[in-house]
């Protein structure tokens, strides 16, 4: 959080994060470079442009798949939720590994045509009736593009100017991006690949991210926030009191899909938007802490009674007002404007 | 002209009007619409290019937010819907392309010999 924009928001957490991913980046590349040529199908002589070229697109879709893969593993799984918090980032640095790939491509396979060589990327192959021959560097192109955007849209800035579900579908790109990588991947080097290893490695990393958000998807129908029941003058039922534990929430879903999170703090009773103004994280998965409850996405946070971050920070959310009749809790579904205090509802003996 | 250099002369058509409204934007529109960024400049050159990429949303958003025509609490509703349709739609995807990769690959699952898939070039060696 930061009340005057900054062009990167750093702290240790993200510093170690960026380290590990760093460190990752440069092993896999040394490793593809240096230590395996033999494995990685480069038995027949290729120069150090292709052989770089292939480092980079083939780091590019290891870090494509694993920043896929920290999504719905986060959602099977909350230990995995710290890869979320700075994703961000890795974005930003496959965007980049991409661009690589992209350059050493541009300036080997098309740099000595008497043409534009970003022209000729597009007119050297056009037979796109075919599968076999296809031009896969359109896919490549495709996948560029995206990354591009998503990269260039993942400053603090865009969240709040375009809004987070405005910038979420803008972000939904990365599917657009993986599968037009996968294509590019098919349709093109493994066409050429005399040895299977990086076939399967890449099949199985394939698959796995695909079968992952499958079972993401499939755990979240299963185990999804209940739909709260409606009442007397519309109000909605989300649960017994005594079922919320202390520090703890309640999450339930409204008419018209907007979910509540009722928090117990001090025996008291609280319901905010779950929703994080940031990236609209699930804040009813947070704990409270001193009044404040935390975003497990990114660590943004929220005084349950008002809906507002401690300052000097000034992020709002929505407040509802409720009810305890009979031990259960009522929510009345007309959120209150972001930010609105409510006195918090005690919970009765 | 041909199709490549008329994509390539609309990429730098959209990119030149990108600089202007980026130019605009961050030197008029970004203090009126958030005061998040009053005051702060060293972070406004890390926009451009997000500017010259989705320009045309940029001036709708903008737009939006100058005469208030937006709801505030549709900012605090997740895209969850969709979540279903992506795992479902990208596993067939990329299992599709795969089987498609792999069933039109020459060398593979058995050594066949290779055929040419087109005739050769003019210029060809």
């Amino acid at each position: 959080m930061s009340v005057k924009y900054i062009p990167v928001q750093w702290n240790r957490n993200k510093w170690i994060y960026d380290g590990f991913m760093l460190a990752g980046v440069v092993g896999f590349l040394t490793v593809f470079l240096y230590l395996s040529p033999e494995l990685l199908s480069h038995e027949r002589p290729i120069n150090p442009q292709v052989h770089n070229a292939r480092a980079f697109g083939a780091c590019t879709f290891m870090m494509l798949s694993v920043i896929l893969a920290i999504g719905p593993l986060a959602r099977l799984d909350r230990r995995f939720l710290p890869l979320l918090y700075n994703r961000r980032h890795f974005g930003v640095m496959t965007a980049a590994v991409a661009i690589t790939h992209f350059g050493y491509i541009l300036n080997w396979y098309f740099a000595f045509s008497s043409s534009n060589k970003y022209e000729a990327l597009l007119f050297a192959n056009t037979s796109y009736t075919q599968a076999s021959g296809f031009p896969f560097e359109a896919f490549g192109l495709l996948a560029l593009m995206c990354l591009l955007i998503l990269a260039a849209t993942s400053h603090d800035f865009w969240l709040k100017f375009l809004t987070a579900p405005v910038w979420k579908r803008i972000h939904y790109l990365i599917y657009v991006a993986y599968a037009s990588v996968v294509a590019h991947v098919s349709l093109g080097i493994l066409q050429d690949q005399q040895n299977q290893l990086f076939t399967w490695i890449f099949i199985i990393t394939a698959l796995a991210v695909a079968g992952l958000h499958l079972a993401a998807f499939l755990h979240e129908r299963k185990a999804g926030d209940p739909v709260g029941n409606p009442g007397e003058q519309g109000w909605i039922a989300v649960c017994k009191a005594e079922d919320i534990p202390e520090a703890r929430a309640r999450i339930a879903v409204l008419p018209g899909s907007d979910r509540v999170a009722v928090f117990r703090m001090e025996n008291k009773l609280s319901a905010i938007s779950n929703a994080c103004a940031h990236q609209n994280g699930p804040l009813g998965e947070g704990k409270i802490i001193r009044c404040l409850v935390t975003c497990p996405w990114h660590g943004f946070q929220y005084d349950v009674r008002s809906g507002r971050s401690p300052a000097p920070f000034t992020e709002t959310i929505p407040t509802y007002r409720l009810t305890v009749r009979d031990g259960m809790v009522w929510v009345d579904p007309a959120a209150n404007p972001p930010g609105t205090y409510v006195e918090p509802v005690e919970v009765p003996a | 002209m041909n199709a490549a250099e008329g994509l390539f002369w609309l990429a730098r058509i959209w990119l030149i009007a990108g600089g202007f409204v980026a130019a605009l934007f961050l030197t008029v529109g970004i203090d009126r619409i958030d005061e998040d960024a009053r005051g702060a400049y060293v972070f406004r050159p890390l926009l451009i290019p997000g500017i010259l990429l989705i320009w045309p949303l940029v001036l709708w958003r903008w737009w939006t937010l100058e005469s208030g025509r937006f709801d505030p609490n549709s900012r605090y509703r997740p895209v969850r819907a969709a979540h279903g349709l992506v795992a479902i739609v990208l596993c067939i995807v990329v299992l599709g392309t795969i089987i498609l990769g792999l069933s039109v690959r020459q060398h593979w699952p058995a050594d066949v010999a290779p055929q040419r898939l087109t005739a050769f070039g003019e210029v060809s060696q």
